[in-house]
């Protein structure tokens, strides 16, 4: 793994071959896309690798394709420098010539079970039959990651939904206020409470309904934008935004009963109030 | 000795609004002079310009035509800055709706347009104090307008009027939203608001108002119908 | 609203300035590497002892100390192996960790055991205490440590088992490692002299090596590994932004035009424009100051809550933070709510002053 994340850092000196791409005997190796663009290679070039910082040992390969690394969200953030060869060909590059054993070893190998259920019991048999080989699960440290994320997301998410309900609740009150007198009159002329109430929880509701599907909407057309600015910041093609149904339906799920509350809410305090007063100027 | 200076002195005076369904002229060619101390009624059914032509006298408002003199001065030539001025310091407003402000006192509503003036504390307090009883609100100083009726109201609007000793006050309707009793009782405020000097033009449909004036004026379709004047003693 | 634009504004810099004091707690200002890659990420650099040696020779520099990092196997009681990260350094110089109980790393070998000291993670994880023998079996035969105490280090994250050796005693757990390299040297700068002299003496002695200070070091994570923060900070900032102003520009919009006979009125009775645009400034910094100053201890208490949410985070170091109060934050909030208070009474001022008195009172004398 050291020398796998070495090579990231070795390709830094890959520098192209005096012979001007025509060893066609070069091992191959494939590219990303961000080291391609990074240092003006081009498929076909022949560079030379070296693993050490000065570049001592360095030995030609030919670029035979350039790949898009997979995004990895954990570290978008860090520029995806990297190359992939054929494992002899890293062990021959990196491998101590003074340790015997050099090209026949590696940093890590990765095991995927016929039965995951049993990867403990795995990992603790192994480690006893081969000491001095550190045999661990994989970790769901990445997932675990995501799920911090989303906590995140969702604490931030519910602040700016308190937010939006104190504004949605300023406004109904408003705009219930706004039709005191009609309020009063209709009272003065016999209507019930629970007539007007009704008529101002289809009015939340429609109010509501508009606004969540607004904001459904709103947010899948910037939903590109938002992908478009950070896959070009980041020079990843990972997805940050995506509205899914599921994702629509709970906006939608969370907006309508708030707004019917708040319109119900506002309207409740002006019934409350004597008849009278709600005509009186 | 000179002549005293008429304090509005409208000469042709018009005023046209332009609406999305066509011009309307609510004011057609008015002369109208308001000497000191004069008390004036203007009389005339709904539409035919008697706001339109109080919101002029009292520099609120530009005429689209003729000439207008406010205390010897083109009200034309005058900025918005400075009829705003002449406003605060030399014209009292009372309206059909009181506009009071309903978070303040009704003390505070009367000191409220002195302060505005620069006056300083201690004048303004007196002053204040003076005009609630002179409009027999003495003992209501600190109700606000939702606790007072329809015609106290009323009269702490026409306190607030006279709060800077102006040189004309303009009623517009005061008596619109009152029943007759209390409008009756504005009247005689009124009456004695002129008697003890200050001259009053008043806008009113209440022919019983009309009737306390000195001079009554009728108006129709944006005219004075008597110009000038007849003057009734 | 207010209180997540506060929020916002404590995470735009709260990683680099968390960050930045955890670097500095170590009190060394330079890092030295073989590349431009990050400490232990990197190729080592190599020589390091002659490196270290001619280094500390520089006027510039106080102190050089060549640190190693690894990751190794050790065995508890139960027979199960873990792994822990071991850094490898001299004995400690400055504040590479601090001693929680127990004494400091010294080079001394107490029956063939080196020294150790451990975290609290490790030292909970095995039972572990001063005079415990930990065993690392990364190599064969395993071999055996001394815990002589338990230390906090600076970036210890709260899963994480690490353990503090010499260089002798890296050299044992990782046999296969050469002895004469180092991931990092950590410098200090002679006082008085200033990172930045310190950076530029080591790069004319040492071109071939990268040294940064710890600006260069911030600033990269700046634009790099925390840019995501900052961004997410920006974006929500302008969101809370935009909402408080739509908020009071609707009330005080809503108000005026509710009291457009009143303004009317009062513009009649001799109120300048003037005196109305004062009074609805003042309005809406009454609105905007009024939540805003509320706003205050409610982001702080909402900061918490989410810097404890975010440094759940696997990995992250125990002492870092999301969430930072800076002076600068809360005098940016308050020159934002000035900024608020004066933009959002731009509407309804604009509607106030303009209304046409005469015709506004007519209508309001019609309705």
């Amino acid at each position: 793994m050291r020398e796998a994340l070495n090579l990231f850092l070795l390709l830094l000196f890959a520098v192209p071959s005096a012979s001007g791409g025509q060893d066609e005997s070069a091992p191959e190796i494939l590219v990303s896309r961000n080291l391609l663009r990074e240092r003006g290679l081009s498929v076909g070039q022949v560079v030379m690798l070296s693993a050490d910082p000065r570049g001592e040992g360095a030995r030609p390969f030919r670029i035979a394709g350039v790949y898009e690394p997979t995004p990895d969200p954990s570290r978008f953030t860090a520029k995806r420098l990297e190359a992939r060869m054929h494992l002899p060909d890293l062990l021959a590059l990196t491998a101590d010539p003074d340790e015997a054993r050099a090209a026949d070893s590696v940093g890590a190998i990765n095991v995927v079970l016929k039965d995951t259920g049993d990867a403990d019991a795995f990992a603790r048999e192994l480690g006893a039959r081969a000491p001095g080989v550190s045999v661990v699960r994989a970790t769901a440290g990445d997932d675990e990651h995501f799920l911090i994320i989303e906590r995140f997301h969702v604490a931030i998410s519910a602040v700016t939904l308190i937010g939006s309900t104190a504004f949605l609740l300023a406004l109904m009150v408003i705009r219930a206020d706004e039709r005191r007198e009609v309020a009063g009159l209709l009272l003065l002329l016999g209507v019930r409470r629970r007539r007007i109430l009704a008529q101002a929880l289809l009015e939340g509701l429609c109010i509501a309904a508009a606004g969540a599907v607004f904001g459904v909407v709103f947010a899948a057309v910037t939903q590109g934008a938002v992908n478009a600015f950070f896959q070009w910041r980041y020079d990843t093609s990972l997805i940050f935004v995506r509205v899914t149904p599921a994702i629509a339906a709970r906006c939608v799920a969370l907006a309508l009963p708030l707004g019917v509350m708040a319109g119900l809410l506002a309207s409740w305090t002006l019934l409350r109030r004597p008849v009278l007063d709600l005509l009186r100027r | 000795m000179s002549a005293p200076v008429a304090i509005v002195e409208a000469r042709g005076v018009g005023k046209v609004y332009p609406m999305p369904a066509g011009r309307v002229e609510a004011l057609r060619d008015v002369s109208l002079t308001v000497e000191p101390g004069d008390y004036v009624a203007i009389s005339g059914p709904s539409g035919c310009g008697k706001s339109t032509l109080l919101h002029l006298l009292g520099c609120v408002d530009t005429p689209s035509a003729g000439s207008l003199l406010f205390e010897g001065r083109h009200v034309l030539a005058m900025g918005e800055e400075e009829r705003s001025r002449i406003r605060l310091r030399r014209i009292g407003f009372v309206f059909q709706r009181f506009y009071l402000l309903p978070m303040l006192t009704a003390w505070e509503n009367v000191e409220l347009v002195q302060s505005e003036a620069g006056m300083p504390a201690a004048e303004r307090r007196a002053r204040t104090r003076e005009l609630l009883e002179y409009v027999g609100l003495g003992d209501r100083t600190s109700h606000r307008p939702s606790q007072l009726s329809g015609g106290e109201m009323q009269r702490v609007a026409i306190a607030r009027a006279l709060a800077n000793r102006p040189g004309l006050v303009l009623a517009d309707e005061p008596t619109g939203e009152l029943d007759d009793e209390t409008g009756e009782q504005i009247g005689g405020l009124f009456d004695r608001v002129n008697a003890d000097g200050t001259t009053l033009v008043i806008v009113t449909h209440n022919p019983a108002l009309a009737a306390r004036a000195r001079r009554r004026l009728a108006m129709r379709s944006g005219r004075l119908l008597d110009s000038p004047a007849l003057a009734v003693s | 609203m207010g209180a997540l634009l506060f929020d916002m504004l404590l995470l735009s810099r709260g990683l680099i300035v968390s960050f930045r004091d955890l670097l500095e707690s170590t009190g060394f200002d330079v890092r030295v590497t073989a590349t431009e890659a990050l400490p232990g990420l990197g190729p080592p650099v190599a020589d390091a002892v002659a490196t270290a040696e001619a280094l500390r020779r520089l006027p510039e520099l106080a102190e050089v100390l060549p640190v190693r990092f690894g990751t190794a196997a050790v065995e508890s009681g139960d027979r199960k192996t873990r792994e822990i990260a071991i850094i490898g350094s001299e004995t400690r110089r400055r504040g590479e960790w601090r001693v929680l109980q127990g004494t400091d790393l010294t080079e001394s070998t107490i029956g063939g055991r080196p020294d150790m000291v451990v975290n609290r993670t490790f030292a909970r994880a095995h039972a572990l205490e001063p005079g415990s023998i930990v065993h690392v079996t990364s190599t064969l035969p395993a071999k055996e440590f001394r815990v002589t105490g338990i230390v906090e280090f600076p970036f210890e994250s709260a899963s994480e088992g690490m353990a503090g050796v010499t260089l002798a005693g890296f050299a044992l757990a990782f046999p296969a490692t050469d002895a004469d390299e180092a991931d990092l040297l950590l410098v200090a700068s002679t006082p008085g002299v200033g990172t930045e002299a310190a950076v530029a003496a080591i790069r004319g002695a040492r071109p071939d090596l990268h040294s940064f200070s710890i600006d260069e070091v911030l600033e990269r994570l700046r634009q790099a590994e925390f840019s995501y923060f900052r961004q997410v900070s920006f974006v929500l900032a302008t969101i809370a932004s935009f909402f408080a102003l739509l908020l009071v520009t609707t009330l005080l919009t809503v108000s005026v035009n509710q009291r457009l006979g009143e303004v009317a009125a009062l513009r009649a009775l001799g109120f300048s424009r003037r005196r109305i645009v004062a009074d609805l400034v003042a309005e809406s910094a009454l609105l905007v100051g009024g939540g805003g100053l509320l706003s205050i201890p409610l982001g702080f208490l909402l900061a918490r809550g989410l810097d404890s949410i975010l440094r759940q985070m696997p990995g992250l170091p125990l002492r870092l933070h999301f969430f930072v109060f800076e002076p600068r934050a809360l005098a940016l909030h308050l020159g934002f709510l000035v900024l608020a208070a004066v933009i959002a009474a731009t509407y309804p001022v604009v509607l106030a002053t303009r209304l046409p008195i005469a015709a506004t009172l007519r209508k309001e004398s019609v309705s």
